[in-house]
């Protein structure tokens, strides 16, 4: 009875939404306020129907309703009530309920939060808004449907979940990115309604502004935390390995980055409003396209994820649909437009748009890559592989570039920068000639990526050092705290994120050190300074797994006691999967990664008890996700600066943009 | 948009040394795509010195040269892992195979081209440069130099307008308060 309860609402939120955007259009087209007042208790109305809905898959979940398909597909008696609950979004047909349910949720806050100042752009953002969870919930209905039943003969015992999904990751990776993707869904909806009310003004994009920002610092999380759970559980030591699935969710965060400094400058000057909201589209259709990927198993991926080619079809309908209506609707409203440029070349709008490109550019070009071998199959028959060596070599120097223009904005002032440019050239200089130093210092040849990497870090830590102290100076003659200072000072946290990223990522690139070697009890190695002895093997058994794990003793370079790794083989009971699960110690300076291959042969018998182990040390590896969760901090800092504030602090930001561009 | 063409000499000099930077990245990034392209087009040719006279490796050079050997294969059966990070059988006895030949004293391209010849070309993690991959090879280049030249002579006749303006309207307190 539930899950039927639960198809209803569902089928209710679709016509809802069809109601909703009718009455929104009819509304608007005939000036009547009667009918637009509509819109806000219908999206309510939607949000209580698909919140009710995806609460019955989950009661469906907890008390083990195997006569719904996707309950018994992705559940099991056995498994914890936590994963229950995160089965909900575990698979393809939950995921997109949670997905359409999110997109609800957030309407709904927005609609609470709303000032009745820009009615008529609000009204159009809810009717595309309920446009889009009409067309995701009728894919719903119409190809996976989550609700569907297995009866009269349903089975016993579910299948289980994926045991590489039985993961704290899976609770925390999935709703942030989604989150992520629904609010690059919440810019697109914005961006088109400010579209149809004449392009999209400065009053509009700091109503949009918030929300982009929170889509990504949503989006960035979900990258971070994928990374590490890929990283902590697949046991193949790696943090990025730039799979199609990673790509997904890594091409969206791109062109999110560029779309929230385009919107932060159409706030701040009002100008790029198509630039922006040709960046909002882009965002939203490589997010669809990124689940098309993901979902219609068209590439091959580490991390496969409920792929099927007739879903696959549908999700490239509505992307057609809704990529294709929005970019028609912008081709035919700006056309006329022309831009009108009010600033030098020595400006922030040009770094900044010139770094937007490139961001842009990074995306296609990681797409390109993603969906060149299909490409090329379809055209030539031939199959290829385009890995992490390419990627690597064409990404890293647009984001070195990037890099180098992250430094230089924040130093110029909006419009025409008239200081001198002597000391950042010299900062630039004194940069490159560390960077030069350090690489040579550290390897025997010259390595030109360790080059960038150190020389990337150092620019954007010290020049966003730079620009705070120019701020600092300013501030003193100018009194007082404001919340202009506030945003600028989480853009330099966002931008030292950056810089630690990069950091983890450069560092654990040049000098990971790794050894591959058959090991058994009582047996040793050293690696980095590190002393690694096989203790013995062990067999553990918990509710969902049954493991062999072998307990490694590891002592320093002074023979004292680091600490026990413990790096795991599990045979899942339900499918007699096997899995490996690395043992890792992780420190601020580095992380010791040991994982556990298969039983070694030794002629024909297997031997007593050697393994293929891997043994790794990756120093400072988990600055990667310290660099993001300043990022994210830095977002949250910015959402939460009140709006009105700035209206105060305008006379003070405006002498301060005098006073720059006087001196 | 009427375009005077009076632009004061110190200022263009700024802009100079803004350039400057910009046409160092620029080259830089040429350098660095060409050099990749160039090391793509090399592996095409397979070099005589290194197959005729087989060298003998240190351990430490066997295993590092080992692994990025194995890192830039694809298994043949896991989806998309590297031979290093795969952890199928068939995955370990080609690593065996790699280390094999490199005590034999193969070059990192003789390896590569045999394992390539064996299992096919979608064991190559990096494409090879030639007329089917061009296109992916120089979109990415070509777009960022028109992207950097775009915004260059976009924004420069406009220069000519602001710089004329910045006297009078540029910074002008009522359009400033405008743009907050």
């Amino acid at each position: 009875m539930i899950p039927e309860i639960g198809l209803t609402l569902l089928i209710a939120a679709s016509c809802l939404s069809l109601i909703l955007s009718i009455i929104t259009i009819v509304g608007i087209k005939t000036d009547s306020d009667y009918l637009t007042s509509y819109s806000k208790p219908l999206i309510y109305l939607i949000f209580i129907a698909l919140f009710s809905s995806i609460i019955s898959l989950a009661y469906s979940f907890l008390t083990d309703d195997f006569s719904v398909a996707y309950v018994a597909n992705h559940s099991n008696t056995e498994l914890a009530a936590l994963y229950k609950v995160a089965a909900v979004w575990g698979s393809h047909e939950g995921s997109m309920l949670f997905w359409v349910f999110a997109i609800s949720a957030w309407a709904a806050l927005i609609n609470a939060k709303q000032t009745t100042q820009v009615c008529r752009f609000h009204q159009q953002m809810m009717a595309i808004l309920a446009l889009v969870i009409l067309g995701f919930s009728l894919f719903l209905l119409f190809t996976s449907n989550p609700f569907a039943r297995l009866l009269p003969e349903f089975p016993i015992q579910g299948r289980d979940l994926n045991p590489i999904l039985q993961d704290i990751g899976l609770i925390i990776h999935p709703p942030l990115l989604f989150l992520g993707y629904v609010g690059l869904t919440i810019c697109f909806a914005g961006a088109m309604s400010a579209l149809l009310c004449g392009g999209l003004t400065q009053e509009y994009a700091k109503h949009l502004r918030p929300w982009a920002v929170m889509a990504w610092v949503f989006l960035t999380g979900g990258n971070a935390f994928g990374s590490w759970w890929a990283y902590n559980e697949l046991g193949w030591g790696g943090w990025w390995f730039w799979d199609p699935v990673e790509n997904a969710s890594f091409i969206p965060w791109l062109v999110a980055t560029a779309m929230m400094h385009s919107i932060t400058m159409t706030c701040r000057r009002g100008i790029f409003g198509s630039t922006t909201i040709f960046l909002c589209i882009l965002a939203f259709s490589l997010s669809l396209l990124g689940s098309f990927l993901v979902r219609s198993g068209v590439v091959q991926s580490v991390h496969a994820f409920a792929s099927d080619p007739t879903r696959g079809m549908s999700i490239l309908v509505l992307l057609i649909l809704f990529a294709g209506s929005a970019m028609a609707l912008f081709a035919s409203k700006t056309s006329q437009q022309t831009i009108k440029v009010d600033f030098t070349l020595r400006s922030k709008e040009t770094l900044l748009l010139l770094g937007n490109l490139l961001l842009v550019i990074a995306a296609l070009s990681v797409l390109l890559g993603t969906c060149y071998p299909l490409m090329f199959e379809v055209l030539t028959g031939n199959t290829i592989s385009v890995g992490a060596p390419y990627f690597n070599s064409i990404f890293i120097p647009i984001a070195a570039l990037i890099f180098l223009l992250m430094g230089f904005a924040p130093l110029q002032a909006w419009q025409n920068t008239t200081s001198s440019l002597r000391s950042q050239l010299l900062l630039l200089a004194l940069c490159v000639a560390v960077a030069l130093l350090i690489t040579l210092v550290s390897q025997s040849s010259f390595n030109f990526w360790l080059f960038i990497g150190c020389f990337s870090v150092l620019w954007i830590v010290t020049a966003t050092g730079l620009a705070i102290k120019n701020r600092v100076s300013k501030n003193k003659s100018h009194l007082g705290e404001n919340h202009s200072n506030r945003r600028f000072y989480a853009m330099c946290i966002a931008h030292v994120g950056v810089a630690l990223s990069v950091l983890g990522a450069t560092y654990v690139s040049n000098f990971e050190q790794e050894e591959l070697l058959r090991m058994g009890p009582g047996q040793g190695k050293t690696l980095a300074g590190y002393t690694f002895i096989y203790e013995e093997t062990q067999a553990v058994e918990s509710s969902s797994y049954t493991a062999i794990q072998a307990q490694i003793k590891v002592l320093d370079a002074d023979e004292q006691f680091v600490t026990y790794i413990y790096p795991q083989r599990q045979t899942f009971k339900s499918n007699a999967m096997e899995l490996s699960a690395a043992g890792i110690h992780s420190s601020i300076l580095g992380d010791l990664y040991i994982s556990m291959g298969q039983q070694l042969k030794n002629g024909d018998a297997l031997s007593d008890n050697e393994y293929l182990i891997r043994i790794g040390y990756k120093p400072f590896v988990s600055w990667i996700w310290i660099g993001a969760i300043f990022m994210m901090c830095s977002g949250i800092i910015l959402v939460m600066t009140p709006r009105k504030a700035t209206s105060n602090s305008t006379e003070q930001v405006r002498s301060l943009q005098g006073s720059e561009a006087i001196q | 948009m009427n375009r005077t063409l009076i632009t004061s000499i110190p200022s263009s000099m700024t802009q100079m040394a803004l350039y400057c930077p910009l046409i160092l990245a620029s080259i830089l990034t040429l350098l660095v795509f060409s050099g990749n392209v160039m090391a793509n087009s090399i592996q095409l040719k397979p070099k005589l010195e290194d197959r005729s006279t087989p060298t003998h490796y240190s351990k430490i050079e066997i295993r590092d040269m080992g692994f990025e050997i194995a890192k830039e294969l694809r298994c043949p059966t896991s989806p998309n892992q590297n031979l290093f990070d795969s952890q199928s059988r068939i995955a370990s006895e080609l690593k065996g195979q790699i280390f094999l030949m490199l005590e034999q004293g193969n070059s990192k391209q003789t390896i590569i081209d045999f394992m390539v010849q064996r299992y096919g070309e979608k064991m190559r993690y990096l494409p090879s440069l030639n007329s089917g991959t061009a296109f992916l090879w120089l979109t990415p280049i070509l777009l960022v130099l028109l992207a950097i030249s775009g915004v260059y002579f976009f924004i420069r006749p406009k220069l000519i307008v602001s710089a004329r303006a910045e006297s009078s309207t540029l910074i002008s307190p009522q359009q400033d308060t405008k743009n907050e």
